[in-house]
This record gives C-alpha cells, structure tokens and sequence, in this order.
C-alpha cells in the first residue's frame, strides 16, 4: 500500500479524491450561501464577496460548484456500483460454471458491449423523464459488462487454483467457494476499472446535463455549463469553473486507475527501469588482424533492479583463436546469455556494459566498457551481422511474426549490401537454404507456418547471411525436441569446420558441449570458474560445480541425477562480495571459502580453476 | 475459400446485436411511462396521425406481435416518422450523415496520425521524464468534457482573439462552390475537430506508446538492431508496423466515444449534422428521432467493429483463416 502511494500520480489523485469527497459530505455546514439563492447580483465577476463571481441569477458559483461535487461523487459512487455488482454476479457465474451457460454469457457481453453508453442513456432519459435516478441506471446497464468481462477471466484462471480445489474437494458447496474463495481474490481489476467506470459516469451525466437533459433539481456541473454556455460571452466565469472541477475530478479518477493499474502490473513497470549507458571512445584504426578472433578480459555488464543492481558478467576473461569453438555453460541465471548479449552490445534496456576490453580480430569494439568507435563509426557496428553474428535462442520470437522469412532475410542482407540488389539476396538466401536443409519454396512461410526446428534453421540462415567469421549462438537448440537437436547441432557443428568459422556455444547442457566444442567455460554467478580443453574437463574437472554439472549428465547406465548432484539456489552476484560465491551449495566449502575469494589457479595446460582447493600444475 | 468463410461468420455474427438493439428499443417504449401513440407520434398529433401510428405499430395487438411487426419495420429500414417534419426519420438522419462524417473522420484520422507519432516518440524512453509529463497529458485529455472544451475555445478564438467561426458549417455570406468553399468548410471545421479531438488523440498516444513500447520490448527487436538496422528504421519500419495493429482494433471499439463527443461537439458548434438533429429531437421530444438515431449509432458501432475485426484479419498473417 506504502509503495502504491509513492507513486506521484497515484498520491496526488488519491488527495483530490479524499478533498473532492470530504468538500461533498461537509457541503451542508460549509459557511457559503445557499447554491440555489438568487441573492446577489447577477453576472458578478470573481471577487472577494464571491469568489468564482456569481450566475445569471445572482447565484453563488464557488456554492453551486461545492453542491454540484455532491451529484457527481454520487452519480459516479452508484452507477459504477450497481454496475459493478451486475457484471461481478453475471461475470463470475459465466466464468464458473462455463460450457454453454459461459458461451450465451460471453456473447451477450460482446453485443451488449457494442452498444454507446450515451445514445442509450439519451433515449432512457428522454423516454422516461430526467430523473438522476434515471441517468445512474441507465449509466449503470450500459457498462456492466466491461466488469462482467474483466471478472470472467478473472475467474477462469482462479477457478483453477488448488485451494479452490480443495476446498471443493472437502464438500464446500459452489456458491460458498464462488463468493469465498474466487470472487474475493479476483476483484483487484475490477476496483482499477471501477474508478475509471466512476469517470465515465460523471462524464456521461455531465454531458446530459449540458443537453438539457440532466435533473432540473439538481446542481450539476453540467447543468452550470449548459447555463453558463448562454452568456459566454458576459460571464466567462460560469463556464470556466464548473468545467475545470469536471476535468479536475475526472482526470484524478482516470489517473488514479491508471496509477493502480501499473503498479498491480509488475510487468508494467520493468520496462521504466533504465541503465545509463557509457560513452563511446574512440580508438585509431587498427593496422594488421591479430591471431585471436576474440579476445575478452574483464568484461562487466549490470542489470538494474527496482532493489538491486546485479552484476550479471562479473570480470569474464578468455581468447578464442579463428575457426575455434568454446562451449559456455551453467545454469540458468550465471549470465552465459548476459555475456553473449554485452558481446554483441545488444542489450536490454536496464542493461549496461560496466567495464572491460573486448578485441575483435586485432579491432578493439569495447575499451574499459566504453563501446570504442573508430573514424566517428562505433565498431561494433561495423563487424555486427557482417563479421560476428549470433543465433537468438527461441527462434519464434526472435523472428518478426507479420513478415515472411524471405521478407527478413532479403533486407538483413540488402542492410549490408545495398550495392547487390534484390535478385542476389534472393540467390544468397536460396543457397543458405540449401545449406540448412529446408525447401526453398517454403521462404515465403511466416515464422509461425515452420515448424520448430525449421524457424531455428532460418534463424542459422540469418546469422551466415553474411559469411561471418564468428557465430554467437544463445541455447540454440533449447526449445525444440532431443532429435531434432541433435540434428541441429550436428549441422551447425558441420557448417563450422566447413565455412572454418569460430563458434560460441552458450548452453547449459554439458553433453551438448561435450560433442561440438573444443573448450570449455564453465559459469557461474557471473564468472567463468572453470576453463578448459573438452576431454580434459571431462577428464579432470577442477571445480566442484564443473564435477557437480557432469554428474548430472545422464549415463548409459543409469538414470539422471540432477537434483541430487547440486541441492540449492544459484548464488545471485549483487553488493559487495567475501568468498567463494559456489561456497554455499558446495560439498567442499571450507572457512577458508567463506572468508576469502578464491585465485584463479592454473592447473595444466590451457586450464584454470577458480577455487582454494584446485592444485596447482608444477 | 476459408477468408470467406471467416468473413461470413463474422458477418453473421452482426445479427445478434441489430437483434438486441432494436428489441431494447422496444423494450424501452413499453416500459417507458405514459401512452405509446402519444410517444411516437407526439403530444400534440391529431386524431388522425395518432389513429395512423396507432395502425402502423399495432398497437391493439398482442404484445409479441407488435414486436414482430417493429422488427420487421426496422429490418426494412423503417425507423417510423418524425413528429415534426413528418418525414422518415431514415431519411432524416441519412441526410445528416455527410456532415457528422466529415467532422467525426477528419478527427479521428488526426488523432490516430498524432497520437501514433507522439506515442511512438516517447514509446523508446518508456519512464522518462518525457514520457510521464505525455502520459499524464493524454489522460487529463480524455478526461476533458469536450462540450467544455469546446466552449473554452470559442471563448479562445472567437471571442477574445476573433480568428476563427465558431458556428455552423459555412459562412452566410461565403462562396458556394469551388476552393472558396472548401477553405470556407474548413475554417469552420478547425475548432469543432479541435474539441473533438481531445475525445481520442490521449487514447491513441497511449495506445500506441504502450503498444511500440511492447513491440520494442520483443526478441525479434533485439535481432534486427543486432543486424544493425539504424534505430529509425528498427522504431517505424519493425516496431511500429508490429505496433499498429492493436490501434487498428481499438478505432472500431473508440467509435461509440467519438460518436458520443461528436453530438455534444456539434451541440456547442452547431455543426449540421446528426449530433444536431438528435439534439433538437431532444428539445421537441421528438422520440421517433431519438430511436432511429439510437438505432442507427449502435449498428454503426456495431459495424465499425466488425470491419476493424475484418482489417485486422487480413493485416496479421498470425490470424489463421
């Protein structure tokens, strides 16, 4: 509640509220004239004795505007209440007892929908007289079944719940499960569309009013404009004011659902969380290729959390030579897909790079975490796609749902190469389609038409596009089926030795790694805690998380062992840091791990561990 | 073949709803207090006109077949006459129809071009500054009463700098053809679509922020700015392409609000079209009107719905057909 509060939008509306209402209930012992007295004289401007001024006949507008605060918290309190009331009973009853009752209810939801709130309640209240009881009912009928189809899916998905289940599997009869279980839990959208339901009703009886159609008792808001529209010229004042305290209240009513409806959705609020960004450098034009194809030291990169900031890559080292292939594993979370992302500079927006050098072929692309540009251009662009590509894990979301493949492909490559022109993009794509085994016909597919192992062989084909000399590829195989990995794999593994491009392989299948990698980085909690050749880490693993992911790999002989190779929650790097950061799940921690971070050891050839207990090779 | 069957169905889909319009229509007259010849045929009509729409409607006849004759009625585009002018209320309202057209379309293509653009503009820095002080603009928008609105601008431009009319559709003494006509009209149509605009421009910037800021928050985002296409293009040519279809859907689902603002707009502005017509309907409590036009909204409604449901299909590849 604190934290909703906080919100200036939130807590600014949530005051004009509580003042709107408090000026509504305290209007009888307010020291102001009676709102319908034709006391003083007409057309007054604002002034000391009449602080808005007064009307045509003489009537105080600050009173007529205090009373009119009475008419249009009520308007808004009932007919968002009575409609709420019809649509939870008629939503709720829908949703619970589904099947035929649920698909006339949802229907007549539709149609009644479709019908203007306004037209309706103009013809009610001309066939009926302009009673303000009228205009609430009428309000009332015409957007209940906004409620009526918020709490339909509410319940729907709570209906499900296992406490509802359980409680209806110890012998609670329907309706005592409905009104005490599901419909309590489901309400929340309801009260945020309530409020912006309450604006709506004081927006609709006000323009009511304004056509002459409103209570001719009563003080409205709307009525006062409709007065007031007649001497607009003479009396300004009586148009002006009244319609400010409409937009006033409204606008708070509208904010304040608005302000609940984001903090209600979290998902809503991640996307306002934003890292800053660091300066581009820039560096020379490099002279001659190195021999690494890639080399990374100290590379940082942070997300930025409502409560924290984590450091997702925290000072990652390694080189790959050209034509190479390095294997980066760990769970979930260690920041393998961190580190492929801070690579390719592609980041999400509460990302940002924190420090390190990264050497692309002898071309610096980050200097001390400042993206590097060379001659104006940032580098990074200008080896992206063309001479480092990557493949996006989940290639259906990672392909443009509303275009074709070929659509994509052909302007991926014409971005590159706009010289070639349309015919040899087609050619390209034909030929990489060949090489990734799918039937050129089926190019004018959209992503969602290919089957899951197809869009993952467009999304390979996108990535060679360009014959690159370094592929990225993010768990490229994690979504599809044990077969159909295999074979990708296989391919990709295939393509590799063929084109003689250097791969990065992020996944968290050690057994993956085993069959397409040359070396091996084991992560963890954003470091690399171990290193080495593939036959050697399988061989002698040095960390006990690198032997604890190995016994987890199913055996010919015996079943998977994953749980009981690795108990526990993975180490989440954030604030300052004592020890070793596996310390906790590990079967071999020490004082000594706890108290002090580990070294890096180097216990052979090409292979480092980080922990107290690796040996050291003489 | 299956495009068509879609179409059909959906098409068919529109009978329920002219069904439940009109039978509450006549609902409403049955339940309404008072005599039901004198409703539709006004307090003053003569023996004879009464005896007339007494006939017409049936009103001596058992109460479902005085529904079956009204549905029928309406089906065959009888909206019943109006008291005051005698005429078909179709015709009426029809006549009306080019007026409220120009003024409702002109803003809504306005709205839906400003609000995109806005929206998009403060889509790619989603919780700045900018983006909150926009925000909290288009929600004060829509919750300005747009009669109000209406009024304060002729309070603006027509009575203290006099720049602009803020009556009618032509001036009295203005050309009656060619450019001088059109320019004529449009002086005249600055104000009114003005106002009207606050009803949807705060919806569409909204809209169309959150819808690109969702887009942009999507992995195939992540590719093409991966592949280096320059921001521009990834923000108008990707995201925004992606992003449009949900403001296409809320168009249909807007157009009751817009048609709701277009009759207070044309109230203040005096604009000759429907919105108008209904008002002075209201004035003589001339009820035939009110139910025509109450008939005639709700299935434009209707219909705005069904054609964004059709557009939407054959713009999203994903809808299967």
């Amino acid at each position: 509640m604190r934290q909703v509060l906080r919100r200036p939008a939130i807590a600014l509306s949530a005051l004009v509220l509580v003042f709107a209402l408090a000026v509504a209930l305290a209007a009888p012992w307010l020291p102001l004239p009676d709102p319908t007295a034709m006391a003083a004289s007409p057309y007054e401007p604002p002034g000391a004795a009449h602080w808005l001024g007064t009307d045509n006949f003489g009537r105080d507008i600050l009173s007529r505007l205090v009373w009119g605060t009475r008419l249009a918290l009520m308007v808004a309190i009932v007919s968002s209440l009575i409609s709420s009331l019809l649509g939870i009973v008629l939503g709720s009853l829908s949703g619970y007892f589904g099947g035929w009752i649920d698909g006339i209810a949802s229907r007549a939801f539709d149609v009644f929908l479709l019908i203007p709130t306004f037209f309706l309640v103009l013809l009610i209240v001309a066939l009926f007289g302009s009673g303000i009881q009228y205009t609430m009912v009428a309000i009332a009928l015409t957007t209940w079944p906004r409620s009526a189809r918020i709490m339909r899916s509410q319940v729907l998905t709570l209906k499900s719940r296992t406490y509802v289940q359980a409680a209806l599997s110890a012998g609670a009869s329907h309706p005592w499960v409905l009104a005490r279980h599901i419909v309590p839990n489901g309400l929340a959208p309801i009260v945020t569309d309530g409020t912006i339901l309450m604006g709506l009703a004081i927006l609709t009886e006000a323009g009511l009013s304004f056509l002459g159609l409103g209570d001719q008792n009563a003080t409205s808001w709307g009525r006062m404009i409709f007065e007031g529209q007649r001497h607009l010229r003479l009396a300004p004042w009586m148009s002006i004011f009244p319609g400010l305290a409409l937009l006033i209240l409204v606008a708070a009513l509208n904010l304040l659902g608005d302000g609940l409806n984001q903090a209600l959705n979290p998902q809503l609020q991640r996307q306002s969380l934003r890292a800053k960004r660091r300066e581009p450098v820039d560096r020379p034009s490099p002279q001659a290729a190195a021999a690494p194809i890639l080399e990374v030291r100290d590379l940082r990169m942070e997300y930025r959390l409502e409560a924290a900031t984590i450091r997702a890559v925290d000072g990652v080292s390694f080189a790959l030579p050209a034509g190479g292939s390095l294997g980066i594993v760990g769970e979930s979370g260690c920041g393998k897909s961190s580190m492929g992302a801070a690579l390719l500079q592609v980041m999400a927006p509460n990302a940002a790079i924190t420090g390190g050098d990264v050497v692309f072929a002898g071309r610096p692309i980050l200097s001390e975490g400042h993206p590097v540009r060379i001659d104006g251009q940032e580098a990074i662009r200008t080896i992206r796609w063309t001479r480092l590509s990557t493949i996006f894990q989940s290639a259906i979301n990672a392909l443009n749902p509303v275009m074709t493949v070929q659509q994509q492909l052909v302007e991926a490559y014409l971005l590159h190469r706009p010289e070639a022109g349309r015919t040899a993009a087609l050619a390209r794509i034909g030929e990489l389609f060949d090489v990734i085994g799918i039937p050129r016909r089926r190019m004018a597919s959209y992503p969602h038409e290919l089957s899951g192992g197809m869009r993952q062989r467009v999304m390979i084909a996108l990535s060679l596009l360009h014959e690159p000399e370094l592929v990225i590829a993010d768990e490229p195989t994690t979504a599809l089926d044990v077969l159909i990995q295999d074979q990708i794999l296989g391919e990709i593994d295939e393509l590799r030795r063929r084109l003689g491009l250097a791969l990065i392989l992020i996944t968290h299948d050690m057994g993956i790694v085993a069959e397409t990698c040359e070396r091996v980085a084991v992560m963890y909690a954003g470091e690399i805690v171990e290193l080495a050749p593939v036959e050697r880490i399988f061989e002698r693993p040095g960390h006990p998380y690198t032997q604890a992911l190995i016994a987890s790999l199913p055996t010919v002989s015996g079943p998977r062992r994953v749980l009981s190779a690795l108990p526990g929650e993975p180490f989440v790097p954030t604030g300052t840091i004592a020890g070793c950061r596996f310390a906790p799940r590990c079967r071999m921690a020490a004082d000594i791990c706890r108290e002090t971070v580990p070294p890096r050891v180097i216990t052979g050839e090409g292979h480092e561990v980080l922990c107290h207990f690796a040996e050291a090779s003489r | 073949m299956r495009l068509r069957r879609y179409v059909l169905l959906r098409v068919l889909q529109f009978v329920p709803v002219t069904l439940v319009v009109i039978v509450l229509n006549f609902l409403l007259i049955h339940l309404a207090p008072g005599d039901i010849s004198l409703l539709l045929a006004g307090e003053n009509a003569d023996p004879a006109y009464l005896a007339l729409v007494r006939e017409k409607f049936g009103l001596d006849k058992p109460f479902l077949e005085q529904l079956w004759r009204y549905l029928v009625q309406v089906a065959s585009g009888d909206l019943g006459l109006s008291f005051r002018s005698r005429q078909p209320v179709l015709g009426e309202i029809l006549e009306k129809v080019p007026a409220t057209l120009l003024l409702v379309g002109t803003s809504l293509l306005l709205s839906v071009a400003i609000g995109t653009w806005v929206g998009t503009w403060i889509a790619r820095r989603p919780g700045s500054t900018l983006d909150s002080a926009v925000s909290f603009g288009a929600v004060a928008l829509f919750s300005v009463p747009v009669f109000w609105f209406g009024l304060m601008l002729i309070l603006l431009f027509t009575v203290e700098i006099p720049i602009l009319p803020a009556m009618g559709m032509t001036s009295l003494d203005g050309p009656r053809s060619g450019i001088g006509y059109v320019l004529d009209i449009a002086r005249h149509m600055v104000l009114p679509v003005a106002a009207l605009m606050t009803v949807s421009v705060g919806q569409y910037v909204r809209l169309a922020r959150t819808s690109v800021a969702d887009v942009l928050g999507e992995h195939f985002i992540t590719t093409v700015r991966a592949i280096g296409f320059p921001e521009r293009t990834v923000l108008q040519h990707y995201a925004l392409r992606n992003a449009l279809l949900p403001v296409v859907t809320v168009l249909g689902l807007q157009l009751g609000l817009v048609l709701t603002g277009a009759v207070l707009t044309e109230t203040v502005f005096s604009w000759p079209g429907l919105g108008r017509m209904i008002y002075e309907a209201i004035l003589a409590r001339d009820t035939p009107v009110i139910m025509g036009a109450f008939i005639v909204m709700s299935l434009t409604v209707a219909l705005a719905s069904l054609v964004t449901d059709l557009v939407y299909a054959a713009l999203d590849p994903r809808v299967a057909l």
